[in-house]
């Protein structure tokens, strides 16, 4: 594992998505006990569960920052003679150990269900939100510190409510054998997560305006590319809730077959939920838009010329024709201090030719999946076969630099971070390619091997929305971003509603949905057959 | 205990959180310096003035030089003057080119690094 240790900022950036989403679930947890399952006085092993659920996400949490503060002390000790004593005396440190404190005191309050330690809960989840605020953006603004500090909280304790609380609904659902209770829980829960959603919005958009500061900001920085995806998942997120609440005012009339339906969407939120809170995670390693030059920054011509369309390029340059590649240790070296290799325009005419073959891929995947649906076509349920093609093209031209193009030997070479996504990413394509080929065949009929594909396309999208490009400059960057975040958008909805198409009992939506993934896919395909490096 | 399919849904749920985020830990940028990246500066010693968009902690930042024939030298970070700046002062330069390193954490945690190429002549 020495080539993966290395990638110690990878890992530091990790544990902070890691503990974002086990904040969110662990505050959730406590919202969800003290305004849902106590005052709707539910059965024991709904209360046994949430209570096991909190315990869980304490833990998971503590795990987590045990991890952050590992990795963030290794970046701080190595390149400088600082010590572990000298990491001990950091602000990050202190706040890191005094959330774990008070994860580990919420996690003892939830072994007790006297009224004191449930009490306790309440104080002890505000401390540590408290001390998560304080390793924030907010904590190092120079201007509007405490106004950014309040507003950073809301959001955090918005997205808990809301986000984190809504796995407690879903274990819940799964578990309760009265439909009244599970009305009566839903009921609690809906009302709860309004609130929580409008102050997950207002705080984010006073955010936005401090931390963005105009409309541009939006679309000419990284920072804001990222925050539109955010605010598309949480669009599709509240479109999702809107259906669910007038989903839950129907519970009484029919709840069996509702609340199937109910808890069915509720795992698509779920999903999108916690997709949003790791685009949140990849917001905090971007500088806010407002910090980010004029000279840093996309112009409208640079966005139309890298965005027309234009003829895909399907041939590629000679290999023999690209920058002599470095060697592997200077590049890593290099990597901790710009976050740029160079490149030429034979090195992006190689890469847009990467990108065009894989679009060419993916929308014929797409098309086959659409047209699969016809019972006249079903030879055409085969379409995962063109997706293995796609792994081998990325392993063997995505780092022309490596094996088998290149002298850096594969296993060493794994210490570029971007190497390691790039062949993390092959990996995840096969498993998807394979399993949905044997679901496809009917070779594996158990369920659980459909759900492998929209779990796979998620994770895949998820990993392209972090994925950073390695670039000349900022702008590069940017650009790249700006076809690769449609991309990864368009495949989460793909995921989400396979899941829905596969999980849905039959109905209007499931319909939407089976058409929605394949349309989704030949999107993607289309976006890459676009995606251009060069002017 | 848990239901299967909640617990799936959990794990992949986290599964996407635990996906590999974004590289670039560009927290605290480097929005001015002296001197300027790429400039040219005269003399044997030269002010630095490193200005970030972010509080930094100035205890806990670093600076290193890389100097024409290789070798790295610790520079001591003398004062912090104001919120997000750093100064330092660079003794002992002769011709040719150099590059400052700068790591710094901020208040937030946020380590990032960065660097300041500039020549002397």
């Amino acid at each position: 594992m020495i080539w993966f240790l290395r990638d110690i900022d990878l890992l530091s950036v990790l544990a902070r998505a890691a503990t974002l989403a086990f904040e969110a679930l662990l505050l959730g947890g406590v919202a969800f006990l003290l305004a849902v399952v106590r005052p709707a006085r539910a059965s024991g092993t709904v209360e046994d569960l949430c209570r096991r659920g909190i315990r869980m996400a304490a833990l998971a949490f503590v795990v987590g920052q045990l991890a952050l503060i590992t990795f963030s002390g290794a970046i701080l000790m190595s390149g400088s003679d600082l010590t572990f004593k000298d990491v001990t005396t950091t602000g990050f440190f202190r706040a890191d150990f005094f959330a774990i404190l008070f994860a580990i005191g919420l996690w003892s309050c939830a072994r007790f269900k006297s009224n004191k330690a449930t009490v306790a809960l309440f104080p002890l989840s505000l401390l540590l939100l408290a001390a998560t605020v304080s390793t924030s953006h907010a904590a190092a603004r120079i201007d509007h510190r405490v106004l950014l500090a309040i507003l950073t909280a809301a959001h955090h304790l918005g997205t808990a409510v809301w986000i984190g609380a809504m796995a407690y609904l879903l274990i819940s659902l799964g578990r309760v054998e009265d439909s009244n209770e599970a009305r009566q829980l839903t009921q609690r829960y809906s009302r709860m997560a309004l609130i929580g959603a409008a102050t997950l919005v207002l705080a984010g958009v006073g955010m936005a305006w401090f931390y963005v500061g105009s409309w541009s900001g939006m679309y000419t920085t990284a920072y804001g590319i990222m925050l539109v995806a955010k605010i598309f998942l949480l669009l599709a997120m509240i479109t999702l809730g809107a259906g669910n609440w007038f989903l839950v005012r129907r519970l009484a009339c029919d709840p069996e077959p509702l609340l199937v339906r109910l808890r069915r969407v509720v795992e698509a939120e779920v999903c999108l939920g916690f997709l949003a809170v790791l685009t949140a995670a990849s917001l905090t390693a971007q500088a806010p838009a407002i910090d980010v030059n004029a000279q840093d920054r996309l112009t409208s011509h640079e966005i139309y010329v890298r965005l027309h369309p234009e003829t895909p390029r399907m041939s590629s340059p000679p290999l023999t024709a690209l920058a002599a590649p470095s060697s592997l240790a200077e590049a890593v070296q290099d990597s901790q201090f710009v976050a740029t290799v160079g490149s030429d325009d034979i090195d992006r005419a190689w890469s847009e030719y990467n990108h065009h073959w894989a679009g060419l891929i993916v929308l014929i995947a797409g098309l086959l999946a659409l047209l699969s649906r016809y019972r006249t076509m079903r030879w055409a349920r085969f379409w995962p076969l063109t997706f293995a093609g796609l792994a081998v093209f990325i392993l063997l031209r995505a780092d022309p630099e490596n094996w088998p193009l290149g002298p850096r030997p594969f296993w060493q070479s794994f210490a570029a971070p971007d190497v390691l996504q790039h062949r993390v990413g092959a990996l995840l394509i096969v498993v998807f390619a394979a399993f949905e080929c044997a679901v496809q065949a009917g070779k594996l009929k158990a369920r659980w091997a459909s759900y492998v594909f929209p779990a796979m396309c998620a994770l895949g999208a998820a990993l392209l929305l972090t994925h950073e490009h390695s670039a000349k400059d900022v702008k590069e960057s940017m650009l790249a971003e700006l076809s690769h975040t449609p991309v990864a958008l368009l495949g989460i909805t793909a995921g989400c509603s396979r899941w829905l198409d596969l999980r849905l009992p039959r109905s209007r939506m499931a319909s939407i949905a089976s058409y929605l993934w394949p349309v989704c896919l030949a999107l993607v395909g289309i976006v890459l057959l676009n995606y251009r490096e060069l002017p | 205990m848990f239901t299967t399919w909640s617990l799936a849904t959990i794990v992949v749920a986290f599964g996407i959180m635990l996906s590999i985020p974004r590289v670039a830990l560009a927290h605290a940028v480097l929005v001015s310096s002296q001197p300027a990246v790429n400039s040219t500066v005269s003399g044997t010693e030269v002010a630095v003035l490193l200005k970030y968009n972010s509080r930094v902690d100035m205890e806990h930042s670093t600076l290193t030089l890389l100097e024409p024939d290789g070798k790295v030298e610790k520079v001591a970070i003398e004062s912090e003057p104001e919120p997000g700046v750093l100064s330092a002062k660079l003794t002992g330069l002769v011709k040719g080119a150099y590059v400052l390193r700068w790591q710094v954490l901020a208040t937030d945690g946020h380590i990032t690094r960065g660097k300041v190429p500039f020549q002397v002549e």
